[in-house]
């Protein structure tokens, strides 16, 4: 796993241990300008120590997804407050960023292997150390014998752990993932959510998981943050001390993992009904 | 081969002799006017005879092809180079789209005289008709091909740091490629349409010419072995054209 080794995250460690791999101070999100526009997100503030996994969670249209995009560099339009993710204004294709969607996105004229080295390929790393990187990769999420296979041969879960794949192939220390599981069976997005802990845990990176899914925010993340309905604010922002490594699949009997699943259920709960709008 | 399908295949060659031997008794017994209808036998002694005893036809043949190729080639090179350049200055595209819808509508067959004027009589204006029928087909399905680009790819590959000309060339372009292929598969048929069709108006050479001729003799089996040969000549085109999509767009 040498080569995965994350030089960035290192460094940020080193040179000043207190600082933040993302960080967010009252950001505010409007669409839309004067009498028209819309508050998407209202002050909201919170940070990331490096090597974190946080998810977000909280009801459709809280502006969990629009502060992946923010984070992303894709958003236009200029939001209040600050935002910086390792110390810098987000800009699109920033290389310390790899981003992950709920439609797996992949290419469908290349295969596994192609599409597990396409971010590589696109940031410019030599495309022998890219095949070598990817194939390990795929054959880390199961995929190893379906390298030469193109996307159409592949079932949905196959192709998300492709999808995995791409992400984790990126030597980027900040990962932004949005639902990457939203649309797959509940067995399968059991055993993804163990994929992901397996090659997270091999080497961390900060993680921001946008998820509508309670159970999936619990078993996975360090913290969760539950925003409300929009105006998104933040509910609560709650540690999930559950020890690490974890089963994803195995937790799903375990008891302190059904009370903090319970205790955010409440929260988001609150969330959504003490709205004065 | 199944037993299925091999009852298909002899199901159908029942049909295809019944009905050859239905016309050749037909015309044999004066039931159908042979001047209007030709005759089975009579069409497989022209056949015969054009492509071996006297081996006329070939030369035909091969004035037609060749338009077709030229038309075909010329035509579609150029339409996928306006369509890219669509693509990247879309203020050109806007300019240009009502100018070529008027061009694009106008029936291209009417302009075969015109044609026939500036380019002579020769292989020339055959071509003059064959691109311009290509051109508008392939065209179309080009710009169609760029703009069905999916939106996921470009935002990942935005996401990920891809520069505008990356995400054209490893994503616009390859998703465009199966439209602008079954776009290509009917520009060679127009292609070849074109070409016979400005051959039947007027013409040195080629399997047009040769039909109108012909027909204006009342050899009417030569017509009507013509017509088989112009019918096969498509059907082996598309056979073509669907092989060479096969092992190009595997993916698919």
């Amino acid at each position: 796993m040498q080569n995965l080794a994350v030089p960035a995250v290192a460094l940020e460690r080193d040179n000043a241990p207190d600082a933040h791999a993302i960080e967010l101070r009252d950001l505010t999100v409007r669409f839309g300008t004067g009498t028209g526009s819309v508050l998407a997100v209202d002050r909201v503030s919170f940070s990331l120590a490096p090597g974190e996994f946080v998810s977000l969670v909280g009801p459709s249209g809280c502006g969990k997804t629009t502060i992946l995009n923010l984070l992303t560099g894709l958003l236009t339009d200029r939001p209040e407050g600050d935002v910086r993710v390792l110390g810098k204004s987000p800009s699109a294709g920033n290389p310390d960023i790899a981003y992950m969607l709920a439609r797996d996105s992949l290419l469908p004229w290349r295969t596994a292997l192609g599409n597990a080295v396409y971010g590589m390929e696109i940031r410019g790393v030599p495309r022998s150390k890219c095949e070598e990187q990817a194939m390990m990769l795929l054959q880390r999420v199961g995929l190893g014998d379906f390298a030469d296979k193109y996307p159409k041969a592949l079932s949905h879960g196959m192709r998300q752990r492709c999808a995995l794949a791409r992400t984790f192939a990126l030597q980027s220390p900040v990962f932004l993932m949005d639902e990457p599981f939203g649309a797959l069976d509940a067995q399968t997005k059991l055993q993804l959510e163990d994929v992901l802990m397996d090659l997270w845990s091999a080497n961390k990176r900060t993680v921001v998981f946008v998820t509508h899914d309670l159970a999936e925010a619990v078993a996975l993340s360090d913290r969760v943050i539950v925003m409300s309905a929009r105006p998104g604010r933040i509910v609560a922002d709650v540690r999930i001390e559950l020890p690490r490594p974890r089963n994803v699949r195995a937790l799903q009997k375990d008891t302190t993992f059904h009370k903090l699943y319970a205790r955010l259920w409440s929260l988001l709960e609150q969330g959504m009904s003490s709205h004065d709008h | 081969m199944t037993t299925r399908s091999r009852l298909t295949i002899a199901a159908h060659v029942v049909f295809i002799v019944a009905f050859i031997g239905l016309w050749e008794l037909a015309s044999s017994h004066d039931l159908l006017d042979r001047t209007f209808f030709g005759r089975p036998s009579g069409i497989a002694l022209f056949l015969w005879k054009g492509f071996v005893t006297d081996g006329k036809l070939w030369l035909e043949l091969g004035y037609t092809l060749f338009g077709a190729a030229v038309s075909f080639l010329a035509g579609s090179i150029a339409a996928v180079s306006v369509g890219l350049l669509f693509m990247v200055v879309p203020r050109f595209h806007r300019a240009a789209e009502p100018y070529l819808t008027l061009l694009n509508a106008m029936p291209r067959i009417a302009l075969a005289p015109l044609f026939l004027l500036w380019f002579g009589l020769g292989v020339g204006s055959k071509i003059a008709v064959g691109c311009s029928l290509t051109f508008f087909i392939v065209l179309s399905a080009t710009v169609a091909g760029i703009r069905g680009a999916n939106s996921d790819h470009t935002i990942l590959s935005r996401a990920l740091g891809a520069s505008q000309r990356q995400v054209f060339f490893k994503v616009t372009l390859p998703s465009a490629v199966p439209v602008i292929f079954s776009g290509l598969r009917l520009g060679l048929i127009f292609a070849l349409l074109g070409v016979v069709g400005a051959e039947l108006i007027a013409a040195e050479h080629g399997l047009g010419q040769t039909l109108a001729y012909l027909q204006s003799t009342f050899s009417m089996d030569g017509v009507m072995g013509l017509l088989f040969l112009l019918a096969l000549l498509g059907l082996g085109v598309t056979a073509l054209m669907n092989r060479l999509e096969r092992s190009l767009l595997a993916w698919q």
